[in-house]
Order: structure tokens, then sequence, then C-alpha cells
């Protein structure tokens, strides 16, 4: 059995956007060249992020955002056709692009920023469908979408196993742990193992009960899980 | 030659002045159209949402002229189940502004969503803990009950009820009318609070986050009484409005004073219980969930003066005027006082809407703006000419105001002329 | 468990709705066909009349300061009526000519303007009254039932075209019509009651005519915002006096049209 979580050491962060990359080339996401930076699909979204200070006192940091893997989904009791299901062994959020409407209710409730509309008929230019993958079927304009732990290869594994003769999935690395050069992301099983000590979750006390884990050593790098507190802290 | 199609007794212009009225109506219909053809032929990438503004313009005024097409089944439950009989001088053009704001409202939804076609699977797949599968089922269900009620109305055309069929189901329809008014109190009861419940349900988002009562948070509650409050003073401001364009009574002034009255006491009990609610909110329930209520107002332009403005200035005064039955006499005051009200719950839904998606969530969020594109401007616009033209044919060809003749043939001795010979 | 609340609360709105509709369709076929067309479209019509123009016969008369007909003008069913009848002191005679017009008192008049004549043979004659005719003047286009032709009280016996007026001829009786007027005739159709005894409670007597065309005449000016002089005769032919007034209104108010 396994339950799907992982765990993203922000000191070890550059910020390099090699998970951003690997993330859009597993999962099929369109290239989007007339989109804006509010428009555009990133399963994966590294924030430059700051400590609020201005000059010599001024730190950054880099930090990795996807969607949360919430066990207390505040975005699947709100889509009207049931097209979000909170897979309740794995752990994973699915979506379901078939179903969906395009209501963008999802969007609204999630705090976390962590999904995405597709704004534009998807298309690659020419030559570029060769570089799709043919594991992962690609949205239509109108549906909403965004990370699910690489289901593709999840899905993979679970033919592997099988292939095998064994029940559970084998296990699998998603697209953004697999390229982070640093090893900042970490992508584990729950049921095999926890998080590293002292690790923190994004806007605990809203209940959402996330499977991302995040840590520093920084003191303001833990603040920035809390809510807003009338203060710049975004670099850009 | 007077047009056969018009009451008998009721001043109408002549076709061609009408034409020249609905002329430029039917432009903007057209504009809409051709701007809500883009959305739809072209993606929402024509709309400045983006992911971080996933609602805009389009779901703000649907959820303001949802509330304010209330007057529509409130009329209908005050008159048909309250008995409160001077209200048939409104209740058909209650029942078509109603049938206006719900139809556009869903024309307009249809734009907005992503894949309109699969509106169905709400119906097929529906989520029951979703507010807004609740949502779907509710307006769709009380669009029907609309068009049933308008049915009479339409058959009651000068033209139209010389065919005996139509003149005897109108006759029939009419018999029982009182259960499509039950009917559609229940549904907008529930749809009125779904529509509130959309945003207190919301625990990503402790800005518009409630708690409440069992499955539905305050705003449930609030957006009810906010929508029978603000309902009756809609219907007093349109038909001012239309009063004042065709030049002539259309309903007795009680009647007027009698629907500022019942606005101006729900009005009342409203916005204590948007105060009650606004003082938990900011001393308890935000707090719990880690965010701090004065920092949602530290972002230029949303101070503190919008919550202000939202209970005192567009709540708690018009409620005053509307309550004193001096100042409701007055024209000016009563239907500034009803303007006010309408205006409250329109900044009441863009907070809930857009003031809640502008917020940020995560301390390293920018705060960011949203200004509609011009083919979301232009689809309302489409929507407001629908409006204007749906209710302007009702007005001229179907008896909007049953005591408009009445009020007509009051003595307006213009000639001398001498009737009888000596 | 809540499926099946939400889905079952959903499902029986939309049976409540159709089956209302349904409802009415269902009565509208059955009314159809029983004939109550013509008596639903009166009631209607007599509905929409402001009140001053829905007042009781004993009010014209003075017997009653104020009472709206609950009755639709069918005084058949109305049990205050006999009441005040047996209070009125009986007149012997009474006025041919009112106002200059004439009211000939061997027929009853309905508050339409038609007049009801019942003959010898058990036919009743119908024809319009002085005031109705010189209000309409001469018809552009006069429409009468044919031969056979089935007519209920308050329903339309005939009609008439003037300018702009279509005018239809409330009937004051039950019956069948089994003669057509010619032209040059002062009436218009014959018809044979069905029932035996031609039952005119409510129509117009005699000693009431006075006070009703009193009162007709004021809402007649009132439809035409003249001046009515005392004690004058109104003109042959009104609607020649008045070619701009919308006539279509003019006679909708005085033939009780809706």
């Amino acid at each position: 059995m396994n339950r799907y979580a992982m765990s993203i050491d922000i000191d070890k962060c550059t910020g390099c956007g090699a998970c951003m990359i690997a993330c859009a080339v597993e999962n099929n996401v369109p290239p989007l060249p007339q989109s804006n930076d509010r428009k555009g699909i990133t399963w994966i979204r590294v924030f430059p992020v700051d400590n609020g200070e201005q000059g010599d006192t001024r730190q950054s940091a880099f930090l990795p955002m996807m969607c949360q893997q919430c066990d207390s989904t505040p975005c699947a009791s709100v889509c009207p056709q049931q097209a979000v299901q909170l897979d309740v062994k794995t752990g994973i959020v699915g979506q379901m692009p078939e179903r969906c409407l395009g209501c963008r209710y999802c969007m609204t409730a999630c705090p976390y920023h962590a999904r995405y509309f597709n704004w534009w008929d998807p298309k690659w230019p020419a030559g570029m469908e060769a570089t799709l993958n043919p594991d992962v079927a690609p949205r239509m304009r109108g549906v909403v979408e965004k990370c699910n732990f690489c289901h593709g290869r999840w899905h993979a594994a679970k033919e592997q196993a099988a292939s095998q003769g064994k029940r559970e999935a084998a296990d699998y690395t998603p697209a953004c742990a697999e390229s982070c050069p640093t090893g900042a992301i970490r992508f584990f099983d729950l049921l095999a193992g926890t998080p590293e000590a002292g690790s923190f979750r994004l806007l605990e006390k809203l209940g959402t009960e996330t499977k991302i884990y995040y840590r520093s050593k920084r003191a303001w790098v833990k603040g920035l899980a809390e809510a807003p507190d009338g203060k710049e802290h975004h670099l850009a | 030659m007077p047009n056969q199609l018009i009451a008998r007794g009721l001043k109408r212009c002549s076709t061609a002045q009408f034409a020249l009225w609905v002329a430029p109506w039917f432009a903007l219909l057209a504009y809409g159209v051709y701007a809500a053809g883009l959305c739809l032929v072209k993606g929402l990438n024509q709309t400045n949402m983006d992911n971080r503004f996933a609602f805009g313009l389009w779901i703000f005024l649907d959820l303001t002229i949802i509330a304010l097409g209330a007057g529509a089944f409130f009329t209908g439950f005050l008159l048909y189940i309250m008995k409160m009989k001077e209200l048939k001088g409104v209740i058909y053009s209650a029942v078509v502004i109603g049938l206006v704001c719900y139809s556009g409202a869903i024309a307009a939804l249809m734009v907005d969503v992503g894949q309109p076609v699969r509106a169905w699977f709400t119906f097929w797949y529906p989520n029951v803990h979703s507010m807004l599968t609740e949502v779907t089922f509710c307006l769709t269900c009380y669009l029907t009950v609309l068009i049933i009620e308008y049915l009479p109305i339409l058959l009651k055309n000068r033209k139209l009820r010389d065919v005996p069929s139509f003149l005897v189901f109108e006759f029939e329809l009419h018999k029982l009318i009182y259960v499509l008014a039950g009917v559609g109190t229940f549904l907008s009861f529930f749809h009125q609070g779904s529509l509130g419940g959309l945003y207190g349900v919301l625990r990503g988002r402790p800005f518009a986050f409630r708690e409440g009562l069992a499955i539905w948070p305050s705003t449930f509650f609030l957006f009810i009484l906010s929508a029978v409050a603000v309902g009756p003073s809609f219907i007093l401001v349109t038909t001012w409005i239309a009063s004042k364009l065709t030049r002539k009574p259309l309903v007795k002034p009680e009647v007027l004073q009698l629907l500022g009255r019942i606005s101006g006491v729900l009005l009342s009990v409203y916005v204590l219980a948007k105060t009650v609610d606004t003082l938990i909110w900011i001393n308890h329930t935000s707090p719990n969930r880690g965010f701090a209520a004065w920092q949602y107002y530290s972002f230029e332009p949303f101070g503190t003066w919008i919550l202000f403005l939202e209970i005192v200035g567009f709540g708690l005064i018009p409620a005053l005027l509307l309550l004193s039955k001096r100042l409701r006499q007055r024209p000016a005051i009563l239907v500034s006082a009803a303007a006010l009200a309408c205006c409250g719950i329109a900044l009441n839904r863009f907070v809930q809407t857009v003031q809640t998606l502008a917020l940020p969530t995560l301390r390293f969020d920018p705060f960011l703006s949203y200004w509609p594109s011009w083919q979301e401007t232009g689809t309302f616009i489409g929507v407001i000419g629908y409006g204007v033209l749906v209710y302007s044919f009702s007005y001229r060809y179907l008896q909007l105001f049953p005591q408009e003749r009445e009020l007509a043939a009051l003595p307006v001795v213009e000639e001398e002329q001498v009737l009888v010979e000596r | 468990m809540f499926h099946t609340i939400f889905l079952s609360a959903f499902a029986t709105v939309a049976l409540v709705v159709a089956i209302t509709v349904l409802f009415a369709v269902a009565r509208s076929r059955r009314s159809l066909s029983a004939g109550r067309a013509d008596a639903i479209r009166w009631h209607t019509d007599f509905e929409a009349l402001p009140s001053r123009d829905r007042q009781c016969r004993h009010v014209l008369t003075g017997e009653l300061a104020s009472r709206e007909c609950p009755h639709a003008f069918d005084c058949r069913e109305c049990l205050t009526h006999p009441k005040l009848l047996a209070r009125r002191r009986p007149v012997d005679q009474f006025e041919e000519e009112v106002f200059g017009m004439p009211y000939p008192s061997d027929r009853l008049y309905h508050r339409g303007h038609a007049w009801a004549r019942p003959e010898s043979d058990g036919t009743v004659t119908i024809g319009l009254d002085e005031l109705g005719r010189r209000v309409l003047g001469p018809p552009d286009v006069t429409d009468l039932p044919p031969e056979g032709a089935r007519l209920s009280v308050n329903g339309t016996a005939w009609r008439f075209q003037k300018r702009d007026a279509e005018v239809r001829v409330l009937s004051p009786v039950d019956g069948e019509v089994v003669a057509v007027g010619a032209p040059n005739d002062d009436w218009y159709l014959r018809v044979k009651p069905f029932q035996a005894e031609f039952d005119f409670r409510h129509l117009l007597m005699p000693c009431e005519i006075r006070p009703w065309v009193m009162r007709e005449m004021e809402r007649l000016q009132l439809a035409l915002n003249g001046t009515l002089a005392d004690g004058g005769t109104p003109m042959e032919d009104i609607s020649a006096a008045y070619p701009k007034a919308n006539w279509d209104e003019v006679c909708g108010q005085l033939f009780l049209q809706g």
C-alpha cells in the first residue's frame, strides 16, 4: 500500500526551474506562447520569495509549489460534477478533465493556487508532437488541470507491478523529483517513511491536511507558511 | 389605426416610435452576442480572467442580477400566499423582471464555463455536497417556473386571448398560480442561499469562509435575507423608471410605498444580521484559521471603507430611510433609498466575488487586480439589451400593470367639446 | 443518504410543477368542451373593469350607496337582488323616452346595450339599444352569427367593426339563433331560449333605464373627455363628431369589452 507525499527542502532549491520543465514535458502541458504570467499552465511553479526586508537585511529563497494533495480537500467538495476525486488509498487528488465543466469553482476554492485553467486550445508547434508523452492524455480547452503526482507514471508502475504478479504499485518518481539537480524534492511513501523533523506545511491552520512537507533552517521561510501579514514577500 | 395587439384602454406610442426605442437595445444585444460568440468560439482567453481571478465580472454580475430578480418570487409569495392584495399592481412586471434576470444570468453562465455543452453533467453526476450543484438544479427548476408564470401574462395579450383555448388555459393556470408561487419561493430560498453558500464554504479562503448552521454557512442566510430585502426595492426602481420613460402613472403610489416599507424592514434585519456576522468573522472565524482580519483591508483600494460603505452607506442608511413613513411618501427619497439598497447588494456580491479572489492567501502571494476585457463587458451589455427588449415588448403588448388603465382613466379634461345637441 | 434527499427533493419539485401544468391543461380541455370559454371570457373581462364600472344595478337606482357586483352582472344567481326587488314600489307608468332617446318599455335591456323582447311564440328578439346605436354610428361591418348558432348570456352575440373599433355585442339570452335580421330591420337576431321559460332577471327593467342611461352618458363623457351639457339629447352619430378619438376605446368602455 502506498500513500504518497512530498518533502521539499527550500534551502536546497536554487530556482533553476528544471522541475517546471520536466513536469511540462512529462504531462503534455502545451507551450502557450500567447499566454501571460497569470494564464499559463504550470503544474509546479517555483516562487521567488523574500523576507520582506529591504537592502542589507533582505534575504531570498525559492519555493516550489504544486497541488498540495490535501487530505481534507477544499476543492473536491465544491466540484458540481464530481470531476475531482480524492483517492483515499494513494492520497492523490485526481482531476477528470473529461468530466470537467470548466466552471473554475475549484480554482476559487484552492488557497494554494495550484489549479490551472486551459484558457486556450492546446497546440504544439509542428514537429513538437513527437515530444508528447504517450502515457498522458492532453486536456482540452476549457477544463481545469493540476499536478497529480505524475499519474501516468503511477499507472505505469501499477502495470509493471501487475506484470510481476504484485498488487501494490512499484515505486516510481514524478518528473519534478527526478529532474531536480540538488535533490530538493523528495517523493516518498507516508506508510513507509516520514517527513523530516521540523517540516511544516503551508497554511496548516486551514485544516487542509496537505501532504507536501516543506523544511528550512531559516525562520522567516517558516513564516511563509502562515497567512499574509500585510507585507510584500515576493520578488518580481 | 391603433394597434390591435395592444390592450384596449392603454396608450402606447406609435410603432415607428417604438422601433426607434428598441433599435439601440437591439444593437447592444448584437454587440453582446458578438462578444459572447468570440468567447465561445475562441475560448475564454478572450476575457481578462486568469488563474488567480478564476471568477470575474460575469460571476459578480450574475450574482447581483439574481439577487435583484428575487423580487419576482418574493412578490409572488407576498401576493399569492400572504395575500397582500395591493401587490397585484406590480406582480406581472416583477415576473418579467425575474424572467429577464434569471435567463440573462444563465445565458452569461453558459458563456462563462469552459465547456458549456457539458452542463448536463451536473445533473448526471451531481455532487450533492457542492453548493454549485444545488445552484444548478435550483436555477434550472426556477427558470422553468418563471417561464410557466410568464405564460399567463403572454396569453393575456389582446389578440392571443381571442383564441378560446389560450384564454381558457390562462384562466385555469391562474387558478393554480399559488402552487407555482409556493414552488418558486421554496426554490428561491435555496438558490439564493446556495449562492451565498458558494463563498461561505470556501475553507481555503478565510475572507469568504463563514461558519453557520449545520451544512449551511451564515452567508447562506445572509444572501437570502439580502435578496428578499432588495427584491422589492428593485421592483420599485424599475417600475419608477418605466413610469418615467413612458410618462404615465403605472401603479398607485401606495404600492410603491408598500414595496419600500417591506424592503426597509427586511434591509434592517439584514444589516443587523450582517453586522453580527461580520463581528464574529473578524474576531473569531478568520483569526481561528490563521488569517487576521485587519490585513484583508491593507491592500489599496480595498480599505475598510468598502466594509463601511456596504453595511452603513448602502445598508443602514437606505434601511432607515425606507422605514420612515413620512420619507417614503416623497418619491425622490423612496426611489433613491431603493436604488441605494440595490447598490448595496451589488457591492456585497462584488466583495464576495472579486475581493475574495484579489486577496492573497499565501504570504508570498501578491495582491492582484483585474479589469474585465471588452468581451466580458460586451457580453453583459448584451444581457442588458436583452432585458430591456423583453421588458419593452412585454410592456407594450401585454398588460404588465393592471392599475394602469384605472390610473389613465382619471378624468383629464383636455377639450371642451360638446357631446349633446340642444 | 444525502444524495437521496437532494435528488428526491428536486424530483418532487419537478413533479409538482409538471402536475400543476398538466392539471391546468386537463381542466382547460374540459372547460372548452363544456363550452365554458364564453363564460370564462366574460368573467376575466369583468374583473378587468375598473370598480366604478362594476357597480350593482341597485346602486344605479339609488337603493344602495355602493356595491361592486359579485356575480359579473348575472343577477340570476344573486340572493340580494330578489330581496331588493321585493322592497320596490310597483310602477304603472314607464317613460318611453330617456334624454330624447327612445327606450321602449316592451323590452328589457342588457348592461352591454343589447335589448331582448320576448315574443308570443316563445322566441326572443334581440337588438341594439338607442345609445349604443348612436355611439357606434353606422357600422362598417356587421358580422351576425348563422342560424343554429348557440349563444350564452354575456357571451358574444354578434360583432361590429367601426373605424378602429372591434365590438362584440354581449348576448342577453341563452339560446339558439333561429332567425337573422335583414339590414333594414330594427332587430338583429331572433333566438329560441334553451329553457322553456325565458329567465330575464339579469336584464334591466324599464324603471331602471333612466338612472342607467344617465350613468352610461357620464361614462361616455369620461371616455371622450368631453363635457356633458345637461338636458340635451345625444347626437344621431356621435362617432362622426369625434373623428380623431380612439373609437376602439370608447366602444370598448360602453359595450363592456375587455
